[in-house]
């Protein structure tokens, strides 16, 4: 009844080819924007942005970089986790030797030195694909994993082997270190995500993207239409393995405040991620938002929104609970809609267009 | 419809220089000899027909031309120049397009997508400009679009404009992939058996398509064709195929004279 498109009317392809062609939709982003800057920070309490937000943010950004990978080039990888690894060690040695310049501006570059692992580690791709190229991504996991703890010169040479996250400011105000508030950090992680959303549906929606989707859907097709493999799909490689570096680099200064990157960055983030994609859905940008929303909010929520909610039990019964129910629900979820929570998304948006109408 | 062919023959825009030409070309996977020792031309602007029994090497030599498959022996002339070894990347740079005898569109891309991919060689603005989409790169998708649409008006498959093409019957994928192919603007048009699988007015629909490209467009075009009805109709010239061989070529008269053809399709008695 609300959601309808009739009476909008596009006269030129420019408005015919914008990302939200509809209205509401134009709406309800604004609304989603405003309360994210707004409402959140205001109303959220330090432990919901600091547990529930951030991460979910971090792994958006990480989902949506294996989602240009998986989703839209149909490139399959288990290296993810250790491409953010990348990113953070990189971000930690930029702002080690150059304190000067913003965190923000070193978080955004270190993306640049996953790019470049992850184009090394994409050669392969080429000659393999589906699960054999899962595996020879899981060579750059074990690889750059050893190389995380067994140079020292990555982590500063600290006696810990962790990454130690120093203060940076802006404008006065700490964003990374002990002293940053999760507010801050919220809203700096928010604007990275916000920036990297929009350049992400940009390129998707451009000739760029539609060379991917080729590759992805019919390889011959698209070599006949004159497009090369191995540059489309390293190009893939770099831009998925630069949102899963900046998400690595934020995850360790904006989430973590530091921590040993060896246990962080493992096969376990790599498949983590992977699951965000897929149950999130294959080639949505949006199914990144869900996936990520499902699989890293989704325990935190249950394990303290239920004893908040008067449900009593124990932490031990809430973990234990926490991967009874996160697991039962991937499944009904896989059941009910194998191509992810995007496309439930986008029926319901088509189901709404016609209400309360059932044609 | 035979007086039909012959004028159509004489009138269409054939018989103009030799755009490709095919010189003894073998072809073998292992024990499996493809193709052997077949020679043939086209001449620009012409219809060329491929025909053949089936496992003649009719596919098999559209993949050569294309640079999918390298043959063993033989070589390809195109446009005067002779082919050294051929990507199918460069075959697509030097104007020739194809289809496929199984649709193989993008599946997950909308109809307006899979056609507007087809302009990909076309198109050049950077990545910088991409993750804009704004200015340069905007205008150029939007030039790009105004061919497309022209592309879509022409096939009359306006309403499937942003339907995803897996959820087209048959017929219209087979359109949407001669779409494809057109927007390419290729100088040489190999179609796979595009009428394969069609019903009589999808097929009526799919030659006048055909005929359209070839006159409007003065597009050069190599056709496999099961359906002798439309191959004979259509095509200014016929080379027929059998194990590999050639074993005739003429005009569709010619060629449905030949006793060879004849018994390369009805089989002979022992």
């Amino acid at each position: 009844m609300f959601y309808r498109e009739a009476g909008q009317f596009k006269t030129t392809y420019r408005d015919d080819m914008a990302v939200f062609p509809i209205l509401q939709d134009r709406i309800g982003l604004l609304v989603i924007i405003s309360l994210a800057i707004f409402a959140i920070p205001l109303l959220g309490s330090k432990f919901f942005i600091s547990s529930v937000m951030i991460p979910f943010l971090v792994f958006t950004l990480a989902a949506m970089g294996l989602n240009i990978l998986t989703g839209y080039t149909g490139l399959i990888s288990l290296g993810t986790g250790a491409f953010m690894g990348v990113g953070a060690f990189a971000c930690y040695k930029l702002t080690t030797y150059f304190p000067n310049v913003n965190i923000i501006v070193w978080i955004l570059a270190s993306g640049l030195f996953s790019a470049a692992v992850g184009v090394m580690f994409g050669i392969p791709s080429l000659r393999v694909k589906g699960f054999y190229l899962a595996v020879a991504t899981l060579a750059a996991q074990f690889f750059l994993q050893w190389c995380f703890v067994r140079i020292p010169w990555l982590f500063n040479y600290n006696v810990s082997g962790a990454i130690e996250v120093p203060e940076r400011t802006l404008l006065g105000l700490a964003i990374t270190g002990p002293r940053a508030t999760p507010e801050v950090r919220y809203l700096v992680l928010l604007g990275i995500v916000a920036l990297m959303t929009w350049v992400a549906s940009n390129i998707l929606h451009g000739r760029i993207g539609r060379k991917w989707m080729a590759v992805r859907d019919m390889d011959i097709a698209a070599e006949l239409m004159g497009i090369k493999m191995l540059p489309t799909k390293l190009l893939s490689f770099a831009v998925s393995s630069y949102y899963c570096g900046v998400a690595g680099a934020c995850m360790m200064f904006l989430w973590y405040g530091g921590g040993e990157a060896n246990d962080v960055f493992d096969i376990n983030a790599s498949f983590n991620v992977l699951f965000m994609v897929i149950i999130g859905g294959l080639g949505s940008l949006i199914g990144s938002f869900f996936g990520a929303a499902f699989i890293s909010s989704l325990p935190t929520t249950l394990k303290f929104g239920l004893p908040a909610m008067g449900i009593p039990i124990t932490g031990a019964t809430a973990e234990h609970m926490t991967f009874i129910v996160t697991g039962s629900l991937i499944i009904f979820f896989l059941i009910v809609e194998p191509h992810g929570l995007a496309r439930l998304w986008q029926i319901a948006k088509e189901k709404l267009r016609l209400w309360p109408f059932p044609y | 419809m035979k007086a039909d062919v012959g004028q159509m023959g004489a009138a269409g825009p054939a018989a103009g220089a030799v755009m490709l030409e095919v010189k003894d070309v073998s072809l073998s996977f292992g024990g499996v000899k493809a193709i052997r020792g077949v020679s043939f031309d086209i001449k620009r602007g012409e219809i060329r027909a491929i025909i053949g029994p089936n496992g003649a090497g009719k596919t098999s030599m559209l993949n050569v031309i294309n640079g999918f498959y390298h043959p063993q022996a033989g070589t390809i002339t195109y446009k005067g120049a002779q082919r050294e070894k051929m990507r199918p990347y460069i075959a697509a740079s030097q104007g020739i397009a194809r289809t496929f005898q199984n649709v193989a569109l993008f599946k997950g891309m909308s109809t307006l997508d899979n056609i507007m991919t087809g302009r990909t060689l076309k198109m050049h603005k950077g990545l910088g400009w991409q993750m804009l989409r704004y200015g340069p790169a905007m205008a150029e998708e939007v030039r790009h679009r105004e061919v497309v649409e022209k592309i879509i008006d022409f096939l009359e498959i306006e309403a499937i404009r942003k339907t995803p093409v897996g959820k087209l019957p048959y017929g219209l994928q087979k359109r949407v992939e001669l779409g494809r192919a057109l927007a390419m603007e290729p100088e040489l048009l190999l179609l796979d058996e595009p009428m394969a699988g069609m019903n009589l007015e999808e097929k009526q629909d799919m030659s006048r398509f055909i005929i359209d490209i070839n006159r409007q467009m003065g597009t050069t075009m190599a056709l496999i064709e099961h359906d002798m009805g439309v191959v004979m109709d259509l095509s200014d010239r016929v080379v027929v195929l059998d194990y590999g061989q050639k074993i005739a070529d003429g005009t569709p008269a010619v060629v449905q004279a030949d006793q060879k053809v004849i018994d390369a399709y009805l089989g002979v008695a022992h």
